[in-house]
């Protein structure tokens, strides 16, 4: 009992700590590093608010979506559209939160009826039919050539290159709606989720509506991906109906599986992962990146279904249940480490 | 009338090429209670056989039944040693399993015989022939024959042999069933293995038209996923017909819609599978499932 009252107290200090070595390495690494790898650390920020969205949905409400990429695609179109216009830059993210948004919202007024599978099949119409769509919209999105952007480039007043600034951008939204994200799904709507994700007859009893709480999930995530889809344009300065193709959202489900399901931390591993991978398969033999992909899908869904947020957890479960083999039967019924107790959000108790 | 006509036909050869993907998932789903993202993939894969078989100098009928038993011998040892341990779990979980599957093995096709598309010999005399002013090509007539064989082989399984019942009780409760004394985990992977075969038989079918490459299956397996919910998940009759309709409806809206047009007619059956979903939640032929508390 000690021991678990030790722990407790070491978490509530070791978690802000954490979290603010992580905030300052994440404000210096720009000035430090090069470029390239500015750019990538900021796609991965993008990514992890995509797989944030696709977790609320998938991760938290329990309702299989294969349909995130068409929010970052219109995400990324509006906010091209805007710039191109010269809107001003906060309309512009409005926007491009509002309209995929509604979007999601009117699709899932009509899918949140149907369970499982029917549901995917809902979700995959939004990339099959959105990539068509996109090329033939070609006044608005450039059709398969894509849209090419130039703008976030620094004010004169700020003595940092392109890279830089775009990256402090990128990440300090990412950083918002990952905070407002986290205080969600730790709240009241994060535990109608839950109950909904593993048992609608217990939820309706509970007087919470399956059908409404599918709808919000659906529309929360399609909200945050389109927010991503802003972040993803300013990175990359370019999209195409490549960013809403059924490919995209296939990767984006195996990262965020990988990342771990149901976790904040698991979103931005998901990213880092979904980031990462082309890159480095692609120094062995581009070819092999799908190979190696699902293989390793396939062995996180085996060994660690709770993805690689649970690592940690699970290693020490591990050395847990070797030392209580070699201790004697007699166990301390109080030290139940690695014994998750609360694993919607990915914190061990 | 002959241009309304011709649309029909060519919009039934398509979609017959959809029903032979979709029958194939609905054996899954039969057997296993199932949605295999992968099946697509494992067609292709076998097709890969078959090609291997033809480049070495084989004839192609050896390749199909070479490609049909790789099917059925990869669906049932996928089955085994992946598939279950998702089955009786997480319905979630075992929808990104098979999607696993779909990117490793259209990942390993794609490693051996790269992604380029090749050309690949046609099971069926490239002749045309015209029935009062309509062009029908041999192969489409073919593909549909063989297809319709199949689905009225499958209905006989599932409907009028013992192995058929079986497999039936085995996806509706495999507790019960194993108490019973069947052979759960055999006529699991029998199940996988048969669908994975009916697989091949579509790839090597399709194969000269889409020419072969790992993505090959891609769109039509979303098809055949749409046919397969249309017709209703359990019923063999329905995929088929749902694919025949989704054929045609695509064809005729795209040629006379000229909002839609050749480039938007796949938002058709995906607007039609919406309709019926919302309206009528177990498929047009589908059995409605009563969920116990």
């Amino acid at each position: 009992m000690a021991g678990a009252l030790v722990r407790l107290r070491a978490a509530r200090w070791s978690r802000p700590a954490l979290a603010l070595v992580v905030a300052v390495l994440l404000v210096l690494l720009p000035l430090v590093s090069s470029p390239y790898v500015n750019y990538q650390v900021t796609t991965m920020a993008v990514f992890a608010v995509a797989l944030l969205g696709l977790n609320v949905v998938m991760g938290y409400a329990g309702q299989v979506s294969l349909g995130q990429s068409a929010f970052i695609g219109i995400g990324a179109y509006v906010a091209g559209y805007g710039t191109t216009h010269g809107w001003p830059l906060l309309l512009t993210f409005l926007l491009c939160c509002l309209l995929p948004g509604v979007v999601g919202m009117l699709v899932a007024l009509a899918a949140a009826r149907l369970r499982g599978l029917a549901l995917a099949m809902v979700t995959i119409a939004l990339p099959i039919v959105g990539t068509p769509v996109a090329k033939r919209l070609s006044d608005v999105t450039g059709g398969s050539q894509g849209l090419t952007v130039s703008w976030l480039d620094p004010p004169s007043w700020v003595a940092l290159a392109d890279d830089q600034w775009r990256y402090y951008v990128v990440v300090a939204i990412a950083a918002v709606v990952f905070l407002l994200t986290r205080n969600l799904v730790r709240g009241r709507v994060g535990r109608s989720f839950a109950i909904v994700r593993d048992n609608e007859a217990v939820a309706l009893s509970m007087g919470i509506s399956p059908y409404r709480t599918k709808v919000l999930a659906f529309t929360l995530a399609s909200t945050i991906g389109g927010a991503s889809g802003f972040l993803y344009l300013a990175v990359v300065q370019y999209t195409s109906p490549e960013t809403l193709s059924f490919g995209t959202s296939i990767n984006l489900v195996v990262a965020m599986v990988i990342g771990g399901s149901g976790s904040i931390a698991g979103a931005v591993l998901g990213a880092v992962y979904y980031v990462l991978v082309p890159v480095l398969a692609g120094q062995l033999d581009a070819s092999r990146t799908a190979l190696l992909s699902g293989a390793f899908l396939l062995l996180v869904l085996f060994v660690l279904p709770g993805g690689l947020v649970s690592l940690p957890r699970r290693v020490q479960q591990l050395l847990t249940r070797r030392r209580r083999r070699s201790a004697t039967p007699s166990d301390d019924p109080g030290d139940r480490t690695g014994t998750p107790v609360l694993t919607s959000d990915g914190r061990t108790p | 009338m002959s241009y309304f006509v011709q649309l029909v036909v060519d919009g039934l050869a398509t979609g017959s090429i959809y029903g032979a993907l979709a029958l194939a998932i609905v054996l899954v789903n039969r057997s296993t209670g199932m949605i295999n993202f992968s099946q697509g993939a494992l067609a292709v894969l076998s097709t890969f056989v078959a090609y291997a078989v033809v480049q070495a100098g084989g004839p192609l009928l050896l390749g199909l039944v070479v490609a049909v038993a790789f099917g059925v011998v990869l669906g049932a040892v996928l089955e085994r040693l992946v598939v279950r341990r998702f089955e009786g779990g997480d319905p979630n979980t075992a929808v990104v399993a098979t999607i696993g599957l779909l990117v490793l093995v259209s990942g390993i096709a794609g490693a051996i015989w790269s992604y380029d598309p090749r050309a690949f010999p046609s099971l069926f005399p490239n002749e045309t022939l015209a029935l009062g002013g309509v062009f029908v090509s041999v192969r489409s007539l073919g593909t549909t024959a063989v297809l319709v064989a199949v689905m009225v082989a499958l209905q006989l399984l599932f409907r009028a042999t013992k192995l058929g019942l079986a497999m039936r009780a085995v996806a509706d409760n495999p507790g019960s069933s194993a108490l019973s004394g069947l052979p759960v985990s055999r006529l699991l992977m029998l199940g996988w293995g048969i669908a994975a075969g009916l697989g091949a038989v579509a790839g090597v079918l399709v194969a000269p038209q889409l020419f072969i490459s790992p993505t090959m299956l891609d769109f039509t397996l979303v098809y055949a996923l749409a046919a397969a919910i249309l017709g209703g998940l359990d019923s063999p009759l329905g995929a088929v017909v749902a694919g025949w309709f989704i054929g045609v409806v695509e064809n005729l809206a795209g040629a006379y819609v000229d909002v839609i047009g050749n480039d938007l007619k796949i938002a058709v059956p995906f607007a039609a599978m919406i309709v019926v979903l919302v309206l009528r939640p177990q498929g047009l032929f589908g059995r409605r499932t009563v969920v116990r508390v």
